[in-house]
């Protein structure tokens, strides 16, 4: 038996509301993610600027002009993957996703308020996140305002019998 | 004194003595006889198969009242004495069991499966199945981590897991750090109605 087993505390947290440490990480990867994209397609659009016109392009970050577009792009980064399937990339990553606070599947409108109330949450260096932690459905100030809670959504039970599955197949001195 | 009355009592006086004589001379010599008898041998001459052919069970069973005689009989008491242990061990249960042809008590059984499968709570039944030992002490295991193989899932397992029980931790030290009271619902009304049906 193998002493990786994991605990069977998490099998049953499906559709349960999720912490802080998922939801942080979730952002964290979407953050990178949106921010190499970007920085990807900035990249990719200098390029062809230089092929087609000749001049070569520099995206100075203090540019207001880019500054707007890496702001419409996380708006649209987030907010169509909320309206769209109620999860970004670092959410599916996680196992996350934002339903309606009574739990149903998310309206694509309230997907787009809560990208756009999102920024709220950054004022006061960061209050707005502090209801993840303490508030009993752990509901940030934009889950509030646009009536949306954020829950595990990763079948854990199937992922507990995968981990003993590969433990067996291991065998009894495996890994 | 009346003559008659007199000669009554002289009658009397002779009579008593004799008939008292008569008395033991009568049942010794019913002693002689019954000691000179062979019973068994007196038994051994008796026809009994032709004395009993004689006899009218039937007539004798009809003039009996059995249910008074049940009436009498305390089968409890009677049961008490009954040692099912020993009356048990001298049934050969597996030779009545060959004798039973089970197809056919089914047959007769008027047993609605439909109606016995509805009554079965299915969901109830999985949830006591033992995932854990299922697939550790059975090939299914190495069925699923075939299907179900690739770094890419085990470490997205991992570290989801892991993910979940620092959620669970953080949440448990917030909730003593700010007294919480109450801890508030585990999902929100929709899913924990769909646990609720699961």
């Amino acid at each position: 038996m193998s002493t990786r087993t994991p605990p069977a505390g998490w099998v049953s947290s499906q559709g349960h509301y999720a912490g802080a440490v998922s939801r942080f990480l979730a952002f964290v990867i979407d953050v990178l993610v949106s921010s190499g994209l970007a920085a990807l397609g900035l990249a990719a659009t200098a390029l062809v600027v230089q092929v087609v016109t000749g001049h070569s392009v520099s995206w100075d970050r203090t540019n207001i002009v880019v500054a707007i577009i890496f702001v419409a792009w996380e708006f649209f980064y987030f907010g169509y993957s909320w309206a769209a399937s109620g999860r970004t990339f670092g959410m599916a990553v996680l196992g996350v996703r934002v339903v309606r606070a009574d739990g149903h599947g998310l309206d694509p409108w309230r997907g787009v308020v809560r990208a756009l109330v999102f920024p709220l949450s950054f004022l006061f260096f960061g209050l707005g996140f502090l209801g993840i932690l303490v508030q009993r459905e752990h509901r940030a100030l934009h889950d509030l305002i646009a009536g949306t809670a954020v829950i595990y959504a990763w079948d854990a039970r199937a992922a507990r019998i995968r981990f003993l599955a590969r433990d067996a197949e291991a065998g009894p001195g495996g890994r | 004194m009346d003559p008659r009355e007199r000669l009554l009592s002289a009658g009397k006086r002779l009579t008593d003595p004799a008939e008292a004589l008569a008395q033991r001379i009568a049942e010794r010599a019913v002693d002689l006889i019954v000691q000179a008898l062979d019973i068994n041998q007196l038994v051994q001459r008796v026809d009994l198969d032709a004395v009993l052919g004689q006899v009218d069970i039937n007539t004798i069973l009809r003039r009996v009242d059995v249910n008074a005689l049940l009436a009498q009989v305390d089968v409890n008491a009677l049961l008490a004495k009954v040692d099912v242990t020993v009356l048990l061990d001298r049934v050969e249960v597996n030779a009545l069991l060959d004798r039973v042809n089970v197809d056919a008590l089914l047959g007769r059984a008027d047993v609605d499966a439909r109606a016995l499968i509805d009554r079965v709570d299915v969901n109830d039944l999985i949830r006591r199945v033992d995932l854990d030992s299922l697939v550790q002490d059975t090939d299914l295991g190495a069925v699923i981590a075939k299907s179900s193989g690739g770094v890419a899932s085990e470490a997205l397992d991992a570290a989801r897991s892991q993910a979940v029980g620092l959620d669970q931790f953080i949440d448990r030290w917030v909730g003593r750090a700010i007294r919480r009271r109450q801890a508030g619902p585990p999902a929100p009304a929709a899913l924990l109605d769909g646990e609720a049906e699961s």
